[in-house]
């Protein structure tokens, strides 16, 4: 299995796989403190996206990722997720601000 | 296999972080499940009543696997206080250096564009 490298990709990858089969499909997150490695899966046993990283930044895309599938899963797959992805932009934005006023 | 509730769940989970320091990985699942057995989702969906699918947590350290479940209503809750374990146990990943002087760079940029617009009045 090669990894995806764009994590963008690998995000609209993955919930168009949920999205396509609800039911069978899994997120799995393995974390290696020893080694610094966190690798991202998600499958539905037929195709396979993996995601692997080592930077500490990646962590809080992840924690969106995370967000997004319990909002999908729980609430099932037609849920609104405008609301998990759309606090992205406006994150950004205030942190953009901030900076400006600080200098 | 043992489901537990939300909070046993949690504390369960830090333990499996905190005994993986040396060695070892920790794998995390999340899949949607009606927590039913395929017999019994057959026959509701032959009677026509709703199945409530809720979302299954699974953790495992290789030796010892945990799981919960959670459903649309404590799922916000449940994930800020997952997102709080993640943060304070993933401290083995790499600090950002060449994008932190790339943003600075950036925000200088961005500096130059405010002081040109009179934003204060």
């Amino acid at each position: 299995m090669v990894y995806i490298t764009s994590w963008d990709d690998f995000v609209d990858r993955s919930v168009q796989l949920f999205r396509a089969d609800p039911d069978s499909t899994r997120y799995v997150m393995k974390y290696r403190h020893c080694d610094g490695k966190l690798v991202l899966k998600v499958t539905d046993n037929k195709e396979c996206l993996k995601f692997k990283t080592d930077q500490a930044q990646d962590v809080k895309k992840m924690e969106k990722l995370n967000n997004l599938f319990f909002t999908l899963m729980s609430r099932g797959p037609d849920a609104d997720v405008s609301e998990v992805t759309g606090k992205e932009q406006t994150e950004a934005r205030a942190g953009k601000k901030g900076r400006g006023r600080k200098q | 296999m043992v489901l537990l509730q939300l909070d046993p769940f949690l504390n369960e989970l830090t333990t499996l972080y905190q005994n993986s320091t040396d060695k070892g990985s920790i794998w995390v699942t999340l899949k949607r499940s009606s927590m039913k057995s395929k017999v019994q989702r057959n026959k509701m969906t032959t009677n026509g009543e709703p199945i409530e699918y809720r979302c299954l947590i699974r953790a495992t350290d290789g030796k010892k696997t945990i799981s919960t479940s959670v459903g649309a209503r404590d799922h916000q809750r449940f994930q800020a206080s997952y997102a709080t374990i993640l943060k304070a146990h993933m401290t083995a990943l790499k600090k950002r250096e060449r994008k932190d002087k790339k943003k600075a760079a950036e925000s200088d940029k961005k500096e130059g564009d405010v002081k040109k617009k009179p934003k204060r009045v």
